[in-house]
């Protein structure tokens, strides 16, 4: 994907996917959201295909006239830049128990909307682009907020939610990190 | 000059540090006087991490970030040197230049025009000739500048005329740089941007950390780390911790570093490809011939440094060098970047970037637990009694015959507060010693060091 892309709106198609798609896609978010406030971390980690890649690139300030380099590029490095085994390894370490950061357990929520789908070339095959808001709340008094859009290609699953996540690019509405750490997935 | 004794005098400052009891007064971490000291003693007077210089390769491009709490512009000149300005105009303040980098052919104050070229001259000033009086002097309002030098692609500034170079600066710790930014003739280059999150810490919880603590990770801080890391058919049971290694603290100056010795290097940290690139083959026999003089490179395992303020790294692949910025006395940003090889093939540097977001960034499975401990410590650190009761700062106190003579300057064992000891003396100093004549090292010592 061109960073210069990730400026831009997402490309919806002139045509509507059928309100049925839009449901099933819905509700697959909001049952994903349900797995990763509730710490089913392995079973969120099943709904990803094998050659995901799941990215969250660094957001620079820019000068407006240089705005199409506000992403950092693929391969040169972001807040996630990760594979299915470096997906796995990371939700080994939170399953754990001595993944500090996130024992005791922090509270999350994960708002999902503004959901567009695009029927793409392939069948059973969908980019989807959704807003979130994340709100953690941990230890005494810790509250983070991080919202952002995230840009999808699921694919259809036989059981399970009824998908799987192939890829997912995360545009996170913030330049520094405004919190100690980032042992949130989205 | 001399420093004005407030609530703090030279002497209160000596007894915050008791290196002869180890004890640290954990004061140095919240008192609001003091940090505004340092911002004057420590962050004013001494060579600070920018950036690298390849984060500005062409005439024109620029990097703003900070020095101290004061923000700065480091711009790539036209005849390939870099400069460092304070990034604020000097009629009202207004920051000069708000993008976090970029290219640049000037830059023009967006409150009343005051334009200024890329050396940080001021150039224009709108209505000069009809408003300002017969004798202003553009030459007299340009942004301050400070002192620019680079170590090895590492940009370093310092606002005092009167500190020393920064060759002598580095002291004797330049050899354990060189394990990260001397490996190949053609040194390293940065990959991709500065990452940047904020902590609500003290700055010298993480600097003194990457100074002189491999005893975090040899025991219960990064636990899950290792577990992320490890093959699937592994788990916590087979995790030793590596018992042989050494810390070197700088002569002068309160570098410090530590590392293990004769151990697999960790494809735990960086993946089987970068342990390998690291380990064996063509590369690594490079950089064992241009470091094998100053000391068995071959032998050295899992690192990391400080320089003294705020500059840490990670090297042998991990690669990760940053600059902790205070932000008041309970609050830093880590502005974060990786450096590879220059000549590494391709394959290792894309798998290097990937494996330092996966390990060394704000949502690495390293990093994540050390914010969690800082953020608490620094919570605690609001009692009264919390501030009260000294800190232990005793490991490896009177512990003789660490030295290992193999290695460049005075080593002692991995797991020691030698270089805390040395991290906080030096620091003392700075904030207590008013002249570089008392402060700066042995002349004699300077030359030999910068051969
Ligand atoms: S503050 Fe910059 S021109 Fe007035
Ligand atoms: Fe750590």
């Amino acid at each position: 994907m061109e960073v210069a892309e990730l400026v831009k709106p997402f490309k919806w198609a002139d045509k509507s996917p059928s309100l049925e798609l839009q449901h099933e896609i819905e509700q697959f978010y909001y049952k994903e959201a349900q797995l990763l406030d509730h710490s089913e971390f392995e079973a969120w980690l099943e709904l990803m295909e094998k050659d995901i890649h799941y990215w969250m690139p660094i957001r620079m300030n820019r000068l407006g006239r240089e705005m199409s380099q506000e992403y950092t590029a693929i391969g040169q490095g972001g807040h996630y830049d990760d594979t299915y085994e470096t997906m796995r390894g990371r939700i080994r370490a939170r399953v754990s128990g001595v993944n500090w950061a996130e024992n005791p357990v922090s509270r999350t929520r994960h708002l999902i909307s503004n959901v567009i789908i695009n029927e793409t070339e392939e069948p059973n095959t969908y980019e989807v682009v959704s807003s979130f808001i994340v709100y953690r709340n941990r230890s005494e008094n810790q509250a983070d907020i991080f919202p952002g859009e995230r840009r999808d290609v699921l694919r259809r699953s036989e059981g399970g939610l009824g998908f799987k996540i192939a890829r997912r690019t995360i545009l996170i509405d913030q330049s520094t990190l405004l919190s100690n750490n980032l042992s949130v997935f989205f | 000059m001399s420093f004005n004794d407030g609530k703090w005098t030279s002497e209160s400052i000596h007894s915050l540090i008791d290196t002869e009891q180890g004890k640290i007064d954990p004061r140095i971490y919240t008192d609001q006087e003091l940090y505004e000291l340092e911002l004057e003693r420590v962050f004013g007077r001494s060579w600070l991490l920018l950036g690298h210089e390849s984060h500005v390769p062409k005439k024109g491009d620029y990097l703003t970030t900070y020095m101290g709490e004061d923000p700065v512009v480091m711009v790539r000149q036209r005849d390939g040197s870099i400069k460092v300005f304070h990034n604020q105009c000097r009629h009202r303040g207004m920051r000069i230049c708000r993008a976090d980098c970029g290219n640049a052919k000037a830059f023009t104050c967006t409150y009343h025009g005051w334009a200024y070229d890329t050396a940080g001259k001021l150039v224009n000033v709108p209505f000069e000739e009809e408003a300002f009086p017969s004798d202003f002097k553009k030459e007299d309002w340009g942004p301050l500048q400070a002192r620019v030098e680079i170590y090895k692609g590492l940009v370093f500034a310092n606002w005092d005329p009167e500190a020393p170079d920064l060759l002598t600066y580095l002291s004797d710790a330049t050899p354990y740089m060189d394990t990260m930014l001397d490996r190949s003739e053609a040194g390293t280059e940065v990959i991709g941007t500065m990452q940047k999150w904020v902590i609500p810490c003290n700055w010298k919880f993480a600097a003194e950390q990457f100074a002189g603590d491999m005893y975090h990770a040899a025991t219960t801080s990064h636990l899950a780390a290792v577990v992320a890391g490890l093959p699937e058919d592994q788990d916590l049971s087979v995790f030793q911790p590596h018992m042989k290694g050494h810390q070197f603290l700088s002569e002068w100056g309160g570098h410090g570093c530590g590392f293990y010795l004769d151990t697999a290097r960790g494809s735990v940290r960086v993946g089987p490809l970068v342990d390998k690139y690291y380990s064996e083959g063509p590369a690594f026999e490079r950089a064992k011939e241009r470091l094998e003089s100053k000391m068995p490179y071959h032998r050295m395992g899992a690192s990391h440094m400080t320089i003294f303020p705020n500059c840490s790294f990670l090297p042998y692949g991990m690669n990760t060098v940053r600059t902790w910025h205070p932000k008041g006395p309970n609050e830093i940003e880590v502005w974060a970047f990786v450096i590879v090889d220059k000549d590494a093939p391709q394959e290792i540097k894309d798998e290097l970037a990937r494996q330092n977001v996966r390990t060394f960034s704000a949502g690495g499975v390293y990093e994540q637990d050390d914010g969690e401990n800082w953020v608490e410590i620094q919570n605690a650190l609001r009692g009264y009694k919390s501030k009260t009761a000294p800190l232990a700062m005793q490991m490896g106190l009177n512990v003789q015959g660490k030295n290992n003579p193999e290695f460049p300057g005075q080593t002692s064992y991995v797991f020691s507060e030698d270089v805390a000891r040395g991290f906080y003396s030096h620091w003392v100093r700075m904030m207590s010693e008013s002249s570089w004549d008392t402060l700066r090292p042995e002349p004699a010592k300077a030359t030999t060091l910068s051969e």
